[in-house]
């Protein structure tokens, strides 16, 4: 039985202890909105230093010509070799991680209910995108640069496709698996096999989500650099051949920034301004485009 | 002794003199004298709702709880979320050292009322609340409440068990916890005690430091209770408190509630009306938002005065 | 379409089996070379030296009037990168953590509804920055705020502490026989701010999943809490505690990646290959050396050991990123898009 003699030792309430409890708790919540506000702050310092910089170095020169080396006329000339280098990069590493990473991911919601190689798929492809680029890069480099002799875009592309495929697999498999079964059903029933449904009923219900999660893909990649510094390397001039060493964004501002020429880490502040805007953007369309579903993916770098 | 209350939103009101009533002489926390409830207002037009709920907007309230002195008084309330409003001018003395039960059909707005009383609709966006709501004379929606405070003297216990991650023991020493309470003998012998007034202790005085989360669903409710217990509150709340329980634990807590009755005022939010019929004093009939029949359990259920109350006991509908 | 659905389900799987492969036998000179002592030694030196033979009383021999040379091989050791990648991701931790359960904290319970949308937005647009993006910032802006206000300041601020002095602002260094205590000079490359620069980053991660975490603790809990008459901050506590294990999977992610992390750290930590107490000495992490040497390494032993730190730090980023998940799944949150 409880007793009256229960109440209460904390009834004969402690007056200091209460303004203890009111002041942590004011003070924690204090914290708790005091560091958002620092994180946006911190968020907002980046960003603004970075965007003013950018936007005082950038001119058309920047899109217009490639490096000109330091000491030359007309030093340091642009980025247009760095700005199409990534192009084509992603260009080929998308023609390789897209598809492999749709069909992983494909097998991943479809085929994978009744076999044991499910799960550790799935598994694997969540651990291989918290893999470190840089030592995909070191890959990229013991497998193709060791044997062909020399950096090259093929062997860059290939590290970004690397990183493309985890993520692009796992995208393709959350939001094909968001396709209501009663379409498969009604397909199926319809006298369909299973490869026809999934390729005229589920991939295009599901392909305007699956494009804004290869777009997040795109929007990682564009900003790896520690992949490409041994496998695509760098280069000073405009090429499109992709057995050459390949000239890349990222890789550019990284050489140029840490250089000792203050006017190419001026084209690096542009550069970066130019990437940002990049990624921004791509992430913004898949905000606005998926807001409903996966608002809070993002690629990150 | 006449004086005017103000409400949290509504109109003042002309508190209606009840000096005569003897104070509850366990709530520390009155202050000032006891507030009957108030007059009642008609309610505003419902649309749909009027052809059910009748133009009977008042509360038939038999005269036998005039006898009772009040713990909570609760007057004129109506709540809203959002645009939806979900208790209509509800009026009712929760009397002092019995068991109350509220009872209606799903979705009637008891559960609403039962978790008004220690503002945990708090929690919810959107919720506004009109009338008031008193406990030991304070008016429980006023600005300079303590809420803290509040709570600690109101227990509640939920619908379902919701042990805390952790030992036995710290389950039920919590309230003592967050008061800053260190004092080894003090939390045992509160934490024995408390077990005990649960029924509870002889099942698990051994194993007073595994997890809490190991124990069936009925123990983990009378764990609750003794939670709440530990507290020393004046009054318990009880949403429900059988429903996710097989019948034995159920006959457990109902026996649990007959020991603590007395000791303790308990609101009762049921289901299920042998529960209320074998366990409770009081019993309030409450339907799509009003309370419509509030008297002595034995009245409510052998000789109803509504005949919503009527068909609803004789499970005509609900 | 199952056959070509089931090739690109193994091929994810193939792709972690040839980074174990690859870079295993890539690094299998250098495993052979050095076995265990590889992880415990501190002499990281690619180049081999020349320097005078000594006799057994320590002179140096000279033979027809010329001082008699030898040659000592290259060493490698990955001890003071293993340092330095674990004590700059600490760092990074210990800045990152408490905002990032704060931030979660006020989304999950303080937030205004509407808010809450463009909040997670902008933090999670940091996420989206490159690292690249963070390395300029860093090298540009952060190091020398640092090395010209905060390090000083610092200094002046917490020498006065019995052992704090002697650890953070002096190191002593053997010259001959003397051992000779100097200041060290603040850079603003140093392990502190790498370690700065690493919480911003994984600032993101932790708060996207904790705040996933935290708004999944049952209702139940929480209002149990509250009826009991705790305040905030005590039912925000219960709730950390609620779901401490996912949480500390949260941490693991930020750790991990806070570990793999190559660009930003490479531009601001000083890139030297040492052990020093001190938190504003410049420093070396896994992937800076990668970055710094791999594209140098011109002996075959000298990549090899660059692989297996690549090796160990694959291994390294498995471990984090299977703990984490582990702790995570089921608690809500989404682990794949956020690492």
């Amino acid at each position: 039985m409880a007793s009256s003699t229960l109440r209460n030792p904390r009834r004969s309430s402690r007056p200091l202890y209460q303004k203890y409890l009111r002041f942590s708790n004011g003070l924690f919540m204090g914290l708790c909105v005091a560091s958002t506000l620092l994180i946006l702050a911190i968020l907002a310092m980046v960003m603004l230093y970075l965007l003013s910089r950018g936007f005082t170095h950038i001119s058309l020169d920047f899109f217009t010509k490639v490096e000109i080396a330091e000491g030359m006329a007309g030093s340091p000339g642009g980025m247009s070799h760095a700005l199409v280098g990534t192009g084509i990069l992603i260009g080929l590493a998308s023609v390789v991680g897209i598809p492999l990473g749709m069909l992983a991911g494909i097998y991943l919601s479809e085929y994978s209910s009744n076999s044991w190689l499910g799960a550790p798929t799935r598994f694997i492809a969540d651990v291989l995108s918290g893999v470190p680029s840089i030592v995909v890069g070191i890959l990229g480099y013991e497998l193709i640069v060791v044997p062909v002799g020399n950096a090259n875009g093929y062997a860059g592309a290939l590290a970004l496709a690397f990183i493309m495929i985890p993520i692009v697999a796992r995208t393709t498999e959350e939001m094909v698996r968001l396709v209501p079964n009663s379409y498969r059903e009604a397909s199926i029933a319809l006298g369909a096999t299973k490869a026809r449904t999934i390729l005229r009923v589920v991939l295009p219900t599901a392909s305007g989500s699956i494009i804004t999660g290869i777009m997040l893909a795109v929007a990682r990649v564009a900003g790896e650099t520690a992949p490409l510094l041994f496998t695509a390397g760098a280069s000073r001039f405009m090429t499109f051949d992709p057995q050459q060493p390949f000239p890349s964004l990222t890789v550019a501002i990284f050489l140029f920034s840490t250089g000792p020429f203050k006017d190419q880490q001026q084209l690096a502040w542009a550069g970066i301004l130019i990437l940002i805007g990049l990624i921004f953007l791509l992430n913004l369309v898949v905000r606005l485009t998926v807001h409903r579903v996966q608002s809070r993916r993002f690629a990150g770098a | 002794m006449k004086q005017s209350v103000m409400s949290a939103d509504g109109p003042p009101q002309r508190a209606i003199d009840m000096s005569g009533q003897a104070m509850p002489n366990r709530s520390p926390r009155v202050q000032q004298s006891i507030h009957g409830a108030g007059e009642k207002r008609r309610a505003p037009s419902l649309g749909h709702l009027e052809a059910v709920a009748e133009d009977e907007s008042t509360t038939v309230t038999h005269e036998a709880l005039e006898t009772e002195s009040p713990v909570v008084e609760i007057d004129n309330f109506s709540l809203y979320y959002g645009a939806k409003q979900a208790l209509f001018n509800v009026s009712m003395n929760v009397p002092h050292g019995k068991v109350t039960s509220m009872v209606g059909p799903s979705g009637c707005g008891k559960s609403t009322l039962l978790r008004s009383v220690n503002r945990l609709n708090d929690l919810i966006d959107h919720v506004r609340t009109e009338g008031s709501m008193r406990y030991g004379g304070m008016d429980i929606y006023s600005r300079n409440i303590n809420v803290i405070e509040l709570r600690k003297s109101l227990g509640m216990v939920f619908q379902k068990p919701n042990p805390f991650p952790m030992s036995i023991f710290e389950n039920v020493v919590y309230p003592l916890r967050i008061d800053g309470e260190k004092r080894k003998n003090v939390l045992m012998e509160v934490c024995e005690r408390s077990l005990r007034g649960a029924a509870l202790w002889d099942e698990v005085k051994d194993r007073l430091h595994e997890s809490a989360l190991g124990m069936s669903g009925g123990q983990q409710q009378r764990l609750c209770i003794a939670r709440a217990v530990a507290a020393s509150p004046d009054v318990l709340l009880m949403d429900e408190p059988c429903s996710a329980l097989d019948p034995i634990a159920t006959a457990k807590i109902e026996d649990l509630i007959q020991e603590l009755k007395g000791e303790y005022t308990i609101l009762i939010v049921t289901h299920n009306m042998q529960q209320a019929a074998r366990t409770t004093d009081y019993t309030a009939f409450m339907y799509l938002g009003r309370l419509i029949e509030y008297g002595p359990t034995l009245d409510m259920f052998t000789k109803p005065r509504c005949r919503q109350t009527e068909d609803y006991m004789t499970g005509r509908f609900g | 379409m199952a056959g070509l659905a089931r090739i690109g389900a193994i091929s994810v799987i193939l792709m972690l089996v040839a980074l174990l492969a690859v870079l295993t036998t890539a690094a299998w000179p250098s495993i052979q070379a050095y076995g265990t002592s590889f992880l415990f030694s501190s002499d990281w030196r690619p180049n081999e030296l020349n320097v005078p033979m000594k006799d057994g009383d320590g002179h140096v021999i000279i033979e027809d009037g010329e001082v008699v040379m030898e040659t000592i091989p290259p060493s490698f050791g990955a001890l003071p990168v293993i340092y330095g990648t674990a004590v700059s991701s600490v760092l990074a931790l210990v800045f990152a953590v408490p905002l990032s359960f704060g931030t979660a904290l006020f989304l999950v319970r303080l937030c205004p509804k509407k808010l809450i949308g463009s909040v997670s937005f902008l933090i999670e647009f940091l996420a989206a920055i490159p690292s690249i993006a963070f390395g300029m910032w860093g090298l540009f802006v952060l190091s020398p705020l640092l090395q010209n206000y905060i390090e000083p300041g610092l200094r002046s601020a917490l020498s006065w502490i019995p052992g704090v002095n002697g650890w953070l602002f002096e190191e002593t260094v053997k010259r001959g026989s003397k051992v000779v205590t100097s200041e060290v000079p603040l850079t603003g490359s140093d392990l502190f701010t790498g370690g700065l620069v690493l919480a911003i980053m994984i600032l993101p991660i932790i708060t996207a999943i904790s705040r996933d975490v935290l708004r999944n603790v049952p209702r139940a809990q929480i209002e149990g809490t509250l009826a009991l008459g705790a305040t905030w901050w005590q039912s925000s506590w219960e709730m950390l505690r609620y779901s401490r294990s996912a949480l500390f999977g949260a941490v693991m992610l930020g750790l991990a990646r806070a570990s793999g992390e190559t660009m930003a750290i490479t531009m601001v930590i000083g890139n030297n290959n040492q052990i020093k107490p001190s938190l504003f000495a410049p420093a070396q992490t896994m992937s800076s050396l990668l970055a710094n040497e791999f594209a140098e390494a011109s002996t075959e032993i000298h990549r090899s050991s660059l692989c297996e730190v690549a090796l160990i730090l694959l291994l390294m980023s498995l471990i984090f990123n299977v703990v984490a998940r582990w702790l995570v799944v089921g608690k809500g949150a989404r682990t794949s898009a956020a690492a």
